[in-house]
């Protein structure tokens, strides 16, 4: 058997037979350099070169044994980056009168990725500036146009391996980094100053116990008043806000009674620590703020990541066309395409609009509107989508649509859409949070009310003092510390215990609509079946071992997904394949591999251009030899997780864009009753919304960018891990292994996850019907309120540690 | 005994909010927006980078002075002609 090799540039592992090999000239000390370097492809061949010989060779070091992609072969013209129509759209002029362009770079795998393009861009004559950004792989790049051009540092780009397309950094943009930054900057404040105040309490919890003087309590106090003072009124600004724009709307939310009961907690404080006798309670004032900002920073985020993922869609747009008028070839920008215009597309491009085929004939990769990743072939008079990958030879074909009708663009407003103005799902927590704090507020004012009416006189302080300081220890008291943290704590457990399982959650508020679902929507390709093909029937009676040596070779050739399938099915079945040297190989567009061995013809593929790619015959010198029936598989763990889901009584749908027959077929062995097959993008988005409309709480569970529309409008989306980033981008949980039965497991933690919520919830509630009586009746000393605030939060935190238990 | 404990409050303060200032002039200059960035990025810190740093800043501040040079000629140029 053959040995499996290490690319050089990309670690990929391949066939020692396939690699391009080299000996090693270049002088290396590191202990990693061997005698002889192979190369997958000519692409990482030709980086590896650049890299060393422009000293750059320490990103090796740096991606240590990560693996990376083989580099982004663009043939495509850069000159386009230099033209008018270009700078005026994407280009800005800086104040020092520099050039300014943003650009999404493509290809960034690893921090040494980023490390190399910064460090390669950087040396270069003439630029500025060059800052990549990991998280969103958007690039900031200021030159000076009198020494460099922009075109030549695309070149550079791509010339180690990496492709650039440029966006106009919206409104939308700019304003989403602000408030990320702002909410960041308030954030670590309180972090910070929380962080501090909880040192400071060991001293002071302590001193409760084994006694303390007035003195040191004071100091203890003024410390704790420094650090608290700016939580409440920078990181807590964001409150007193949502609290005044809400009152503006006659709603009362959950930031009134933070504000509200954070302020009065802090003017206590102020009246203990300048004179008053009693306890300070600066630490609750800190702890809450931070505690709730956390979590809005979270949303903050995430609205951030719906802005970057918009950019990224919009950049893989194309921007230009070709136009053929007369036998003459021009570049038109898309926007100015016309009907009936004649276009060509080349291999590896993309279609800008719809239309019809008049000339040529080639595979299309579609999986962006049907999701199927089998490429489909176009003949005269074929169907041409927008946004669909060229993937054989240059076509021709006629406009039908412009381009602000064409399918690309109409799901690209579509899913900016959903993206925008993805509905809130409310919290039961916020729900909660409205009646208790209007509840609270209430209880208090009465209770002011009550001890100033009828207080009566006291010997220290007056009546009105003594009313307020026990209104104020109700809102103290019944501060919503425990209910504050009776979700996040429990779902931050839920969280944990969900990441470790391979579910990444994006937030946790997906759990309790997880736990809440009616209706589980499935897409086929990807998601229940493999989305891979795989051999069924072999027909192959008189296979002699040369011939099976033969079709492996030639299959090997290859990366078609019927040619990697019969691979693996040869890999399987005969032991010590060998690998002959084939001549004239040559891939014939929409029918299969034809090559010559020793005067022998052979051909690997379909004989008649009207079946599918689900046969795949094999001839040598015109004679059939073996014939192969594939089949996308189903998933394991894919009927488990179906009867899994009709036990919790959820209603399970299947939504696929292949034909009728397929999908038939796969509901049937799955046991899903329903079943809609030949579906749009569109259309599925549009049954997602019906269902919605009907009052269902809807997951939906796809993997394609056929699937990134109709993810967006789903109460919770679960994307498969080996997905498009697309669909990775616009849905709430990743299952990151790209097992079925992570949806299985996601309902399982999610529902348990969300029990624990509710008890919790129980536990604050209880805890304030005992406590808020005794606070309204004058009881509550310091020491009773503080140890009871704690014991609260003590119970919540130690019930949530119950969540984690073994998956049944 | 309180003293002490008051200048060791007073000094403390001093001193983290030092810290959280300049934490705040590293936030308000974007360095912790970028997550991934921050966390990786720390591990490719090596001397020839900072070299390497330190000759870009030479490079951009002599472009930026050659770029502020021709504008000042233009300027004058259109001053001339008018």
């Amino acid at each position: 058997m053959s040995e499996l090799v290490k690319c050089s540039h990309c670690h990929l592992e391949f066939d020692e037979k396939v690699m391009i090999k080299e000996p090693n000239t270049f002088q290396e000390s590191s202990a990693s350099s061997t005698p002889i370097h192979y190369f997958c492809c000519n692409g990482c061949q030709g980086v590896y070169h650049l890299l060393k010989s422009d000293g750059l060779d320490s990103f090796y070091d740096k991606v240590g044994n990560s693996k990376l992609a083989p580099p982004i072969q663009n043939e495509s013209d850069s000159s386009s980056f230099d033209m008018e129509s270009f700078k005026s759209r994407y280009i800005k002029t800086t104040e020092e009168g520099f050039s300014r362009v943003d650009l999404i770079i493509e290809g960034i795998h690893c921090a040494a990725c980023i490390w190399l393009n910064e460090k390669v861009l950087g040396q270069m004559d003439g630029i500025v500036e060059a800052t990549i950004n990991f998280t969103n792989n958007k690039a900031k790049i200021v030159w000076d146009e009198n020494s460099v051009k922009l075109s030549q540092i695309i070149d550079k780009i791509r010339m180690i391996g990496y492709n650039a397309y440029p966006f106009e950094r919206t409104q939308s943009e700019i304003k989403a980094t602000k408030k990320n930054r702002d909410y960041f900057l308030r954030m670590s404040i309180a972090i910070f100053a929380s962080m501090n105040i909880m040192m400071i309490d060991v001293a002071k919890y302590t001193g409760f116990f084994t006694g303390m003087s007035d003195e040191m309590l004071r100091i203890v106090h003024m410390a704790e008043f420094i650090f608290a003072t700016p939580v409440l009124f920078y990181s807590g600004w964001v409150f007193f806000r949502g609290a005044y724009y809400g009152l503006k709307n006659h709603v009362v939310n959950m930031d009134l009674l933070v504000s509200v009961g954070a302020t009065l907690t802090y003017i206590y404080s102020l009246y203990v620590l300048f004179g008053g006798a009693g306890h300070s309670y600066f630490d609750s004032v800190a702890m809450i703020i931070t505690f709730v900002l956390v979590g809005k920073y979270l949303e903050v985020i995430g609205k951030k990541d719906a802005v970057d993922t918009m950019d990224k869609i919009r950049s893989s747009i194309p921007l230009e066309a070709t136009r053929v008028v007369d036998g003459i070839k021009t570049s038109i920008a898309i926007d100015k395409i016309e009907i009936g215009d004649i276009l060509e597309v080349k291999n590896g491009e993309k279609a800008s609009v719809d239309g019809i085929v008049t000339s040529g004939s080639s595979s299309f990769d579609e999986s962006s509107i049907s999701g199927e990743s089998l490429p489909v072939i176009k003949k005269l008079d074929s169907k041409i989508y927008s946004g669909t990958l060229n993937v054989d030879k240059v076509i021709r074909y006629k406009a039908v649509k412009n381009y602000a009708n064409s399918t690309l663009n109409h799901i690209v407003e579509l899913l900016e859409d959903s993206l925008n103005s993805k509905p809130k799902i409310e919290q039961t927590t916020n729900e909660l949070s409205k009646y208790f704090s209007v509840s609270i507020l209430t209880v208090a004012f009465l209770t002011f009310l009550g001890w100033f009416i009828f207080g009566g006189l006291q010997e220290e302080i007056s009546t009105f003092e003594n009313a307020l300081i026990i209104a104020i220890s109700v809102i103290v008291i019944a501060c919503p510390c425990a209910l504050a943290l009776a979700t996040p704590i429990a779902s931050l457990v839920g969280i944990s215990w969900l990441s470790r399982e391979g579910l990444l959650f994006k937030e946790a508020k997906y759990i309790e609509t997880l736990a809440k679902a009616d209706v589980m929507v499935f897409d086929k390709t990807g998601t229940l079946t493999s989305g891979k093909l795989s051999v069924i029937s072999a027909k192959c009676e008189e296979f002699s071992t040369k011939q099976i040596n033969l079709l492996y070779s030639l299959v090997d050739s290859s990366t078609h997904p019927v040619s990697l399938a019969v691979k693996k099915y040869l890999k399987n079945n005969y032991e010590e394949l060998k690998y002959l040297e084939l001549e004239s190989i040559e891939q014939l567009p929409a029918r299969g591999i034809q090559a010559i061995y020793e005067e022998q013809k052979l051909f690997g593929g379909k004989s008649d251009n009207t079946s599918d790619y689900t046969t795949f015959e094999f001839f040598i010198n015109n004679e059939k030899i073996a014939t192969f029936e594939l089949e996308d598989s189903i998933k394991d763990g894919a009927r488990q997780t179906i009867e899994y889901l009709k036990e919790q009584n959820i209603d399970v749908i299947l939504c696929s864009g292949d034909n009728e027959k397929v999908v038939t077929k796969v509901s049937n062995e799955l046991g899903i009753k329903n079943y809609y097959y030949s579906m749009t993008p569109i259309e599925k988005a549009d049954f997602i919304k019906s269902l919605k409309e009907a009052g269902k709480t809807v997951v939906m569970a796809g993997d394609g960018v056929n699937d990134s529309l109709a993810l967006s409008r789903a109460d919770v989306s679960i994307a498969m891990g080996d997905g498009a980033d697309i669909s990775l981008d616009v849905s709430d949980v990743v299952v990151l292994n790209d097992k079925i039965d992570g949806v299985r497991k996601s309902f399982y933690i999610a529902k348990r996850t969300f029990g624990f919520i509710k008890q919790n919830l129980a536990i604050s509630l209880i805890y304030n019907i005992i406590t808020i009586p005794i606070a309204m009746a004058g009881y509550v000393i310091p020491l009773v309120a503080a140890l009871s605030m704690s014991l609260s939060s003590l119970l919540v935190v130690g019930n949530s540690v119950r969540i984690k238990q073994k998956i049944k | 005994m309180t003293g002490i404990l008051w200048i060791e409050l007073v000094v403390g303060i001093i001193v983290s909010f030092t810290l959280l200032a300049i934490f705040i002039w590293g936030a308000r200059q974007g360095q912790f927006e970028d997550s991934k960035k921050m966390m990786d990025g720390l591990l490719f810190d090596s001397p020839e980078d900072l070299q390497d740093a330190v000759e870009k800043e030479k490079r951009v501040k002599e472009l930026k002075e050659k770029k502020k040079q021709e504008q000042d000629t233009e300027t004058k140029k259109s001053e001339e002609t008018k």
